[in-house]
């Protein structure tokens, strides 16, 4: 039998070199397929080993649970729709955990609640002024008369602004008012006022002036309330890079490191970075990207967001420094306009002076490290609601960098997100019902709501002209407000605390990574018994479009891989059929001596498989070299969105076990299947036909 | 001597567009063990259909065919394709050789086919028939580089490598030049001679013909003359 089978593989060898260039021809197709099955299983096992390193080391974990309740579907990082999708929510995250941690091979479980938010960043004088006013609370002798001079250049420079906006402002009335308290706040009368009561001043200048400068810009913003304790330690992928992880039990905010350059950075930095980014990283240029040239021309007219934030003597060494460097004469403001207009000569050469010498003069942020930022979030009534919470830090997720998916989140504790949310606290509840023993407000019930409302004497309480300067902040008591808050944001919360509330979603750990379909399943069971209204997501559905976007690609590749061995198919069905014909007489004469039907089929199969087969073998070994090569020096990201695919910068791709083996059993199965046909005919080759050759 | 071939009535139709074409009609025909007949008779006249029935790659339509005793009507297929394995060989026109083995490779073929031979037995017997037919120093060519008579020795090579009881030979020589036909023909009475192997074989060629030592003439798929051709034994005696 092996002899037998050992002449067979001969035989079928050597009619492979006998018809060379048909060999070739079929055996590249395969080769080709195997290749790009190789390659292409490699990357997209690469891609989704990078991705989900991604998604499940930044926020995912490796199994999601949320309300089985909710309209929406549920997506870590936003659906395609804007507006919060209605995904329900976990009333009472503690029932959930509690059944989470009774399942074996739970690592952890953590709560979390993504949702908008919005923030306005402190115009100059505004943050000039919050400076003072730490400054005169804590006495600081130092401090206070540089941010005395500080503000009264703003003052000097704002004056000189609205003079020019009233020229051309409709509303001249209003400028008139702004000149006025402007004027006011500049006379030394007020600043020796400010001496002898200096938080009445502060209020002057923060309630009567600041409205007319300049607004901070509005960020609009996502954001991850979540246990901060547990988050750092869970999710591998986040990374301080400024500052310190909120304190465990503390509210507090973090800044994502790619959405504070993108979005907090102060402008004329952020247009330096990004000209740099263009020029040095990708190669454009200045002069001939519109684009680009548009932004130059816009940043140029932007000298002010500097010049604002000088003291008068940092002005004037920047003047000098500034002269000097560009060997012009003018004004500072010509002279920033001047330093500020950057070509391709001169990029490099201003980005480095920019950031030695002007930078360190301003704030390069809108916000720092140890700043109190006022988030404010749209509750589920639709009410707007505003939380002051100290940015502890700022931090970053390894290897998605550069990603907008990964680098739009920001996080902040969860009882601050609850809040936002619109969801009462003990504290708050307790401070409404403050408001309304205060106010007098009375339950309604609707079926005597009209009498409760109008049948008794509606005397008017108080009648009040409101010509007659009303004045809004009468009467409130600002400091103990201001208390208020700072007891917020230094408030000290326990675990339970955290745990017992709302959540609207929760990340689950597991011990093994490669258990994510079993344990799926075993938490459902164990939820669904629990009798909570919630359902389990591995991290892939989780991440929604981005985790579908895979899918994508495999269908992509499983099209290709398809249309490829089709064709291979057809090539080698044909090839075979013809060798088939062209050996009738050499199969009819193998059958007139002897040889079985199954014999000859099985020479033909044999011929097809170790064709398929060996050129099967050299298209994983060339695929194989190529990712080796591909794996050892990395494929850039072709834009910075796809780094949140690659799980980084570059990826490396590295062979996948299961690529192998599956690229073996297509090549396998296709050259099998591509037998059957000529196989049919061979078998209908009679050994009579050995006898009508003639040569 | 007992009969090794016995064609009893045996007929063979074919269907030829609407026509049914009868290539053999009625023929009865019995050959001995060790004969060398050959089958003679102008194109058309059943000479191969013949030999297709005898060597077992064609049924006939009526009548009987015993192959060593063995009616081979009933058999199966495969039954009839261990019967040509085991018990005939084959020599064709057109030598039928496989183009990508060498000589020895292609003389072994059928010893592989039946197995039970280790390879020393079947190199053994590989080298001895192929130095009976004068080709031991081209053990490993290939057909292509072989001349058409070294072919046809090859072909016969391979035909008794299996020591079988009838080697069927249809116009073994009809390819090759009259010389290299009679050194053929030569061979295969030798081979007669010596290993006492039933040969039959068709040719219209008279010279060929004339060495055999039965002559059975087909007219019209009809047995026309049944003799002695000029060299049989007695003959010679």
């Amino acid at each position: 039998m092996i002899s037998r089978l050992r002449i067979l593989v001969l035989v079928a060898f050597r009619n492979l070199f006998a018809h060379w260039v048909r060999t070739i021809f079929v055996g590249s197709i395969i080769v080709f397929g195997a290749t790009l099955l190789v390659v292409g299983s490699a990357f997209m096992a690469s891609i989704d080993k990078g991705m989900s390193a991604g998604v499940i080391g930044s926020l995912g974990g490796h199994l999601q649970v949320y309300s089985s309740q909710g309209k929406d579907e549920f997506s870590l990082f936003g659906g395609s729709m804007m507006g919060a999708p209605d995904i329900g929510r976990i009333d009472d995250f503690s029932k959930l955990r509690k059944v989470a941690e009774g399942v074996d091979g739970v690592k952890a479980i953590l709560p979390m609640g993504i949702d908008m938010a919005t923030a306005t960043s402190p115009g100059e004088l505004e943050r000039a002024l919050g400076e003072l006013r730490t400054a005169v609370r804590d006495e600081d002798a130092v401090a206070i008369p540089a941010l005395r001079t500080r503000i009264r250049d703003i003052l000097a420079q704002l004056e000189d602004e609205l003079t020019k906006n009233a020229q051309i402002v409709a509303d001249k009335e209003r400028i008139e008012e702004g000149l006025g308290v402007v004027r006011e706040a500049r006379t030394e009368a007020f600043w020796s006022r400010f001496d002898t009561s200096p938080l009445s001043a502060l209020e002057f200048l923060d309630t009567r002036v600041a409205p007319f400068t300049e607004e901070g810009r509005m960020m609009y913003f996502r954001y991850v309330g979540t246990d901060l304790e547990a988050y750092p330690k869970y999710f591998d992928r986040f990374e301080v890079v400024e500052g310190e992880v909120v304190p465990p039990g503390h509210r507090g905010f973090m800044f994502n490191h790619r959405f504070r350059e993108e979005r907090v950075k102060h402008f004329v930095a952020r247009n330096f970075d990004k000209l740099r980014q263009a020029v040095v990283d990708k190669g454009e240029s200045i002069a001939k990207d519109p684009a680009l040239s548009s932004r130059v021309r816009k940043m140029s007219k932007q000298y002010r967001r500097i010049t604002y934030q000088l003291t008068a003597a940092e002005a004037e060494t920047l003047k000098a420094e500034l002269t000097k460097f560009l060997g012009e004469e003018g004004s500072l403001d010509q002279l920033l306009e001047s330093f500020l207009t950057i070509t391709d000569d001169n990029l490099l050469d201003r980005f480095d002076f920019f950031y030695a010498t002007v930078a360190p003069k301003i704030d390069l942020y809108d916000f720092d490290v140890g700043d109190t930022i006022t988030l404010r979030g749209f509750t589920r009534s639709g009410f707007l609601k505003s939380v002051n919470v100290k940015i502890y830090g700022v931090f970053q997720f390894k290897g998605l960098e550069s990603s907008d998916v990964a680098g739009g989140h920001n996080v902040v504790d969860l009882l601050t997100f609850r809040e936002l949310y619109g969801l009462m606290t003990a504290e708050k509840k307790k401070e409404l019902a403050g408001i309304r023993e205060e106010v007098g407000l009375e339950d309604v019930s609707a079926a005597d709501a009209e009498a409760e409302l109008f049948g008794e004497d509606t005397a008017i309480v108080e009648a009040v002209d409101a010509t007659d300067g009303f004045d809004e902040f009468a009467g409130v008591d600002l400091q103990s407000e201001r208390d208020r808050m700072a007891s917020i944001e230094n408030a000290v919360f326990d675990k339970t605390q955290q745990d017992r509330g709302l959540a609207l979603n929760s990340a689950i750990i597991l011990e093994d990574p490669e258990a994510i379909a079993p344990m799926q399943a075993k938490l459902t069971k164990a939820i669904d018994e629990a009798g909570l209204e919630l359902r389990v997501v591995d991290w892939r559905t989780a991440a929604g479009i981005v985790g579908q976007f895979i899918g994508g690609l495999w269908a992509l590749l499983l099209v290709a891989t398809i249309i490829t061995f089709l064709v291979a198919l057809i090539v080698i069905i044909t090839s075979l059929v013809i060798a088939t014909m062209e050996r009738t007489t050499e199969i009819g004469t193998m059958r007139a001596i002897g040889a079985q039907r199954s014999t000859v089929l099985l020479m033909f199969v044999l011929e097809a498989m170790l064709l398929g087969i060996l050129a099967g073998l050299v298209g994983m070994a060339i695929g194989s070299g190529i990712i080796f090569y591909l794996g050892s020096v990395g494929v850039p990201a072709p834009k910075p969105e796809m780094t949140f695919l690659f799980g980084g910068p570059r990826l490396y791709p590295q062979l996948s076990g299961v690529g192998m083996v599956f690229s073996f059993f297509v090549v396998f199965v296709v050259s099998l299947l591509s037998t059957i046909v000529p196989a049919i005919l061979v078998t209908r080759i009679q050994p009579i036909m050995a006898m009508r050759a003639k040569e | 001597m007992p009969n090794i071939v016995e064609l009893a009535q045996v007929s063979k139709t074919y269907p030829l567009g609407n026509l049914e074409v009868r290539a053999l009609d009625g023929v009865d025909l019995a050959i001995e063990k060790g004969e060398f007949t050959t089958i003679a008779g102008p194109s058309g006249s059943g000479k191969t259909t013949l030999l297709n029935l005898v060597g077992c790659i064609d049924i006939a339509s009526e009548g009987t065919v015993r192959i060593d005793g063995q009616s081979t009507a009933q058999m199966s297929e495969s039954a009839l394709t261990n019967l040509r394995l085991d018990k005939l060989g084959f020599i064709f026109q057109s030598f039928n050789l496989i183009s990508v083995l060498n000589l020895h490779q292609n003389v072994e073929f059928p010893l592989l086919l039946q197995g039970g031979l280790t390879k020393g037995e079947r190199d053994q017997r590989v080298r001895n028939i192929v130095e009976k037919v004068g080709l031991a120093d081209y053990l490993h060519h290939r057909p292509n580089e072989l001349s058409g008579g070294q072919r046809q020795r090859v072909a016969i090579a391979r035909a008794l490598v299996t020591e079988p009881a009838i080697v069927l030979a249809d116009e073994p020589t009809a390819n090759l030049d009259s010389g290299t036909g009679k050194a053929i023909i030569d061979l295969m009475k030798d081979l007669n001679r010596v290993e006492q192997t039933t040969f039959i074989f068709s040719t219209h060629d008279p010279s060929v013909m004339a060495q055999a030592t039965r002559i059975v003439r087909l007219v019209d798929g009809r047995i026309a003359d049944d003799g002695l051709g000029e060299t049989r034994p007695e003959a010679h005696a």
